[in-house]
């Protein structure tokens, strides 16, 4: 594959955005430490990619999907987290990928575990200053720009409005309800955060359906699940534990499918023909 | 598969940013009174301070004409820290110009309050707002920091 043609690959629109975001989130701030700890998340997310890929005796293949965790990981941690945290997590990300899987896909969000195993474990404070959570208003619409170019290249337009539809119907319930702090999360730094999230890591290819049906039930379960904690719990986690619990049902739904098509055909994957692994 | 058709695409970003708009004109009220503007991350203490009234406070009240002056007075004073991530309220009592006591009065942020459940008594230690960054919780630091400063500006004496 040349480089042309990764670029125009889903994972090379993905890399491009997130690199233009990395890019104008730190010309904007004025300082450069957030690139410093990108180089280090995407430096030890490859790293530990192709480590882990050798030890699990799996197929080699580019570490792109890994820089991709690592930049994500990167935007969403707050610039004052050390270099080294970042990279942690970021290793955190990648041995989920590697080892919470089913039928060779990652079953969670490998960002979004890494992140919310980063809370919990470092108290990491997360900004979101990649989706420009602290810049002025007018930036988000080069978030946008961003997100809808990666959403169109992955097919992911369903999913992604139903997401958001749930999302900002709950919290307009919840803001004329006056339950919860729907104020906060439909204003910056938290809207950018949802928009960051539900552009750019609720769209992940593997970790998120193709069919359009399943698409929009995935998107309403990430969405209410995550405004349900915000409603309850408020904090910064909400968006990580929607989206893992729509992995959670997309991972369910594919284990469904397996055991109804061997019920139906107990031969099903014996002759090696019509196996998921060839699809 | 199909892509969607570009009208649709069109369509339903105008629903969403309708629903959005909705969402935040229900909440500019409650936005108002929770979220301060962005320029109030280090807030100006004659903006927010106020003196507590709380029972047993004895806020406000000056040190007696003759005697010693004072760089503070007496009594318990709050103070709001916040920025765009929450905000926190305090209660710093000061007697003979000394901190006496620092209680985290609100914790209103997003992140965890054990994070910066040591600061009072570091402010205790240090006798003023200056306490060091913690690390994975600066914003919450900061917001703390401001709240503490402007409780002290407000006991300051003219």
């Amino acid at each position: 594959m040349t480089l042309n043609q990764w670029i125009r690959s889903p994972k090379g629109y993905v890399t491009a955005a997130l690199s233009a975001c990395l890019l104008f989130a730190s010309l904007g701030s004025g300082e450069a430490k957030g690139i410093g700890n990108a180089i280090a998340a995407v430096g030890l997310a490859v790293l530990a990619d192709l480590v882990l890929r050798r030890l699990t005796r799996k197929k080699p293949v580019p570490p792109d999907g890994a820089a991709i965790t690592g930049l994500i990981i990167a935007l969403v941690l707050s610039t004052t987290a050390s270099w080294a945290v970042t990279a942690v997590t970021a290793v955190l990300a990648i041995g989920s990928k590697h080892f919470l899987t089913y039928k060779n896909k990652p079953v969670f969000n490998p960002a979004a575990f890494g992140l919310l195993l980063s809370i919990i474990l470092f108290g990491t404070g997360q900004s979101w200053w990649g989706a420009f959570g602290d810049l002025p208003a007018w930036t988000v619409i080069v978030l946008l720009a961003g997100g809808y170019a990666v959403t169109d290249r992955v097919n992911k337009y369903p999913q992604v409005f139903a997401f958001f539809g749930t999302y900002f119907v709950l919290l307009l319930l919840m803001g004329l309800n006056g339950t919860g702090d729907a104020a906060d999360a439909l204003r910056p730094p938290f809207i950018n955060a949802a928009l960051f999230f539900g552009l750019f890591m609720l769209t992940d290819p593997p970790t998120s359906p193709a069919k359009p049906k399943e698409q929009v039930v995935f998107g309403v379960v990430a969405a209410g699940a995550g405004a349900l904690v915000y409603a309850l719990f408020g904090g910064l986690m909400y968006l990580f534990i929607g989206l893992l619990l729509g992995n959670l049902y997309h991972w369910r739904k594919a284990r469904l499918k397996v055991t109804g098509v061997r019920k139906e055909n107990p031969s099903f994957g014996k002759t090696g023909k019509g196996t998921l692994g060839e699809r | 598969m199909a892509k969607m058709n570009k009208k649709w695409v069109v369509l339903c970003s105008a629903a969403l940013a309708a629903v959005y708009t909705a969402g935040y004109a229900a909440t500019e009220t409650e936005a108002s009174l929770q979220q301060p503007a962005a320029q109030q991350i280090q807030p100006s203490p004659q903006a927010q301070g106020s003196p507590s009234a709380g029972s047993g406070s004895t806020a406000g009240k000056s040190t007696k004409a003759g005697s010693i002056r004072h760089t503070y007075k007496d009594g318990t004073f709050t103070g709001m820290g916040s920025n765009r991530r929450g905000s926190i309220q305090v209660a710093v009592t000061i007697k003979n110009d000394k901190i006496t006591d620092v209680e985290i009065s609100r914790f209103a942020m997003h992140y965890s309050e054990s994070d910066v459940v040591g600061l009072p008594g570091e402010v205790l230690q240090k006798q003023s707002a200056g306490v060091a960054n913690v690390s994975g919780a600066t914003y919450s630091t900061e917001a703390f920091r401001g709240a503490v400063q402007q409780a002290l500006d407000q006991a300051r004496n003219a």
